[in-house]
């Protein structure tokens, strides 16, 4: 008796909750363009790559540079220098590195502006700017990464180098 | 159905009789004060680092060399004190305060109920820690560590367990709208809280979890907790019954048909099936109608208080959290719409509205409770000059946080529609950013008074000149529910 006035409530919201986790968790999964396939050329990140993109996770990097170029009027620059982002591009990424906000620019193609062909001086600049980069721009509000090792500064460009890098060795016919 | 006399004197004679050998944890609202007083505490740190990485975002060398000062490592510190410490700490006190009142029941157990508070601290402490020394899981509001991570799980478990019992063995059978709520929070939890933290997927289904998981806990867990809150203390603060129940009943199954759809709606124009897409827009502009349902609910049973509004701080700070829920939920559902959303997201803009929801909704309405609860519940006096000060300081800094960064959003969505991109736009934030800051202080400053003034209540005991109009009116909301 004292359950019947309960009981209901849990039973509706749990259907309609029921709903929206089918919806939004379990189909996403069985949906073609989400499916687990890597885009064509994706490269894995290799060990050094890997650890830096550790460091980005560790020092928070996610809540001021987005990874995801979309397809609207605000991104048009981006989208025209470097295509719109596709799910398959984020295959090895664990945790995503999406982001929500960008107190500075989008990184997903970095690595495709400090290309590893420029050697040692992209390496330079970008070490320089992780360390102070209000040496090379007055107004910028990024922080310094001046604790950071030498090690760990050499994999955390390793992996901005990475940032969509394998994108110039694929032809891509669509840029939309 | 009992007569309002019995029901107002069962509370008293119901509760457990309080021997000189009971321990403190034992009686009557141990838990409620435990979860209510930690709730506070956090609220005054996540505000403290608010201010300091508020400072960073135009003064960057502001505490620099120290790896976990680093704005990147403060951030999450920030965020999941908000949500884990301030906002869910200080709502399950209320939440364990109207629980017996609103069955008639004692609480299942205070003694689990102060446990499950002090372990939920400790483990905060300790998962933050782990955040500040590079241990973050990386993905927005999951960021706290294993096992700590894992812990809030359980202990969310206990105290579902503990409410869920109370509820089970309740005396009075009607419930009232915020036991659904209250139930809406503690059930679904540990499903998308476990699904949120350890799931092992990679790329898009992971953000797609990610963002379901996160809205899930801002909508059916700390939403649904404030309006709980909210929902008991209005009708007592007026002394009327609430405007319509049929309202609060749409309001409710609205909310909870459309809340859990919304994560999609934080990576539209992103690389996700069209239909997740859609789908999430659609619950998000749907979500209009339990805004509108709320809106006209709380304004239906406020009008004509203007008296009370004058008198009273606590109901004015209500008032506050209901007017900024609405503004927050609506601006919500506007920049779901695609075309804003194509302009907005990635600005400012989404920051604005962040917290609009937590400094306008979910602080207002943990003060509104606390000067209830020192008031109907303790029966003390605190100091009205403080309290007026404070709730002008609040709103103060509830308008310039959102004004400066709401501009600077539109601001920055404009040029970089114009071609321009963030860095360009570094020097025109400066203002608002310094404009932000000036904003988050002025709320410290009104939190350290209300702090002050809650400890200057209880140590120095002033009791409330006896207001039979107040106290009679113990179960007054409970009239006319809508059973079902």
């Amino acid at each position: 008796m004292r359950f019947i006035r309960v009981l209901p409530i849990v039973i509706a919201f749990s259907i309609l909750f029921g709903a929206a986790f089918t919806g939004l968790v379990i189909a996403p999964g069985f949906t073609s363009t989400v499916a687990r396939t890597p885009s064509v050329g994706l490269v894995a990140y290799s060990t050094t790559e890997a650890r830096g993109r550790h460091i980005y996770v560790r020092e928070g990097c996610v809540y001021c540079h987005s990874q995801q170029v979309r397809n609207v009027k605000a991104d048009a620059n981006l989208a025209e220098s470097f295509g719109v982002s596709k799910a398959g591009d984020y295959y090895y990424d664990l945790p995503h590195l999406l982001g929500t906000s960008r107190q500075g620019p989008d990184l997903s193609n970095e690595g495709r502006v400090w290309r590893r062909e420029i050697g040692q001086p992209a390496r330079d600049y970008l070490i320089g700017h992780f360390m102070n980069p209000r040496d090379y721009n007055p107004n910028s509000i990024m922080p310094a990464f001046d604790y950071l090792s030498k090690q760990e500064l050499s994999d955390l460009t390793d992996y901005i180098q990475s940032l969509g890098a394998w994108k110039d060795n694929v032809p891509q016919p669509e840029k939309t | 159905m009992t007569s309002i006399k019995e029901q107002t004197s069962g509370i008293a004679t119901r509760m457990p009789i309080i021997s000189s050998e009971s321990l403190p944890i034992d009686q009557p609202d141990s838990a409620s004060r435990t979860w209510l007083f930690s709730g506070i505490f956090w609220m005054s740190v996540t505000m403290l680092i608010g201010l300091v990485e508020a400072v960073k975002l135009f003064y960057p060398e502001f505490l620099q060399g120290v790896p976990a000062l680093a704005y990147g490592r403060l951030r999450p510190v920030h965020t999941n004190i908000g949500m884990f410490g301030f906002m869910s700490m200080g709502y399950l006190g209320a939440t364990f305060y109207m629980v017996p009142r609103l069955t008639q029941t004692p609480l299942f157990s205070e003694r689990l109920g102060s446990l499950t508070a002090w372990a939920w601290n400790l483990n905060l402490l300790a998962g933050c820690m782990g955040i500040l020394l590079g241990f973050s899981k990386g993905k927005e509001y999951t960021e706290i560590p294993f096992p700590f991570d894992m812990a809030i799980g359980l202990f969310v478990i206990a105290i579902a367990g503990n409410l869920f019992s109370t509820i089970a063995q309740r005396r009075e059978q009607r419930i009232y709208v915020s036991l659904w709520y209250i139930l809406l929070a503690i059930i679904p939890f540990p499903i998308y809280y476990t699904l949120g933290n350890a799931s092992k997927f990679s790329g898009i289904e992971d953000a797609v979890i990610n963002w379901f998981y996160s809205h899930n806990f801002f909508g059916i867990w700390l939403t649904a907790l404030g309006l709980a809150t909210l929902y008991y203390i209005v009708p007592k603060q007026v002394h009327k019954p609430l405007y319509s129940h049929v309202i609060s009943f749409v309001g409710f199954w609205t909310l909870a048909a459309f809340y859990p759809w919304n994560g999609g709606h934080h990576v539209i124009w992103g690389p996700v099936p069209m239909w997740v897409m859609t789908a999430s827009v659609t619950a998000s502009i749907a979500m209009f109608i339990p805004t509108f349902a709320t809106m006209v609910n709380f304004g239906g049973t406020a009008w004509g208080t203007w008296e009370i509004m004058k008198r009273d701080v606590g109901y004015r700070f209500s008032l506050l959290a209901y007017l900024c829920y609405v503004g927050a939920s609506l601006w919500g559902t506007g920049l779901a719409v695609m075309s804003l959303n194509a302009k907005l997201h990635f600005t400012n803009m989404t920051i604005a509205h962040v917290h609009l929801g937590f400094v306008g909704f979910g602080v207002p309405g943990l003060i509104a409770f606390t000067y209830f609860y020192l008031e109907r519940s303790l029966k003390l006096k605190y100091s009205r000059s403080m309290a007026e000060w404070h709730f002008w300081l609040t709103v103060i800094g509830i308008l310039g946080y959102t004004v400066s960064m709401g501009i600077s959003g539109w601001m920055e969505g404009t040029a970089w529609e114009a071609g321009g991109a963030p860095q360009g736009t570094m020097i025109d934030r400066y203002p608002y950013h310094v404009a932000r800051a000036i904003s988050g202080l002025v709320i410290l400053l009104g939190q350290f008074l209300f702090v002050g003034n809650v400890i200057q209540t209880i140590n120095y005991p002033v009791p409330l000149a006896e207001t039979t109009e107040e106290h009679s009116a113990n179960n007054l909301q409970t009239q006319n529910v809508t059973t079902i």
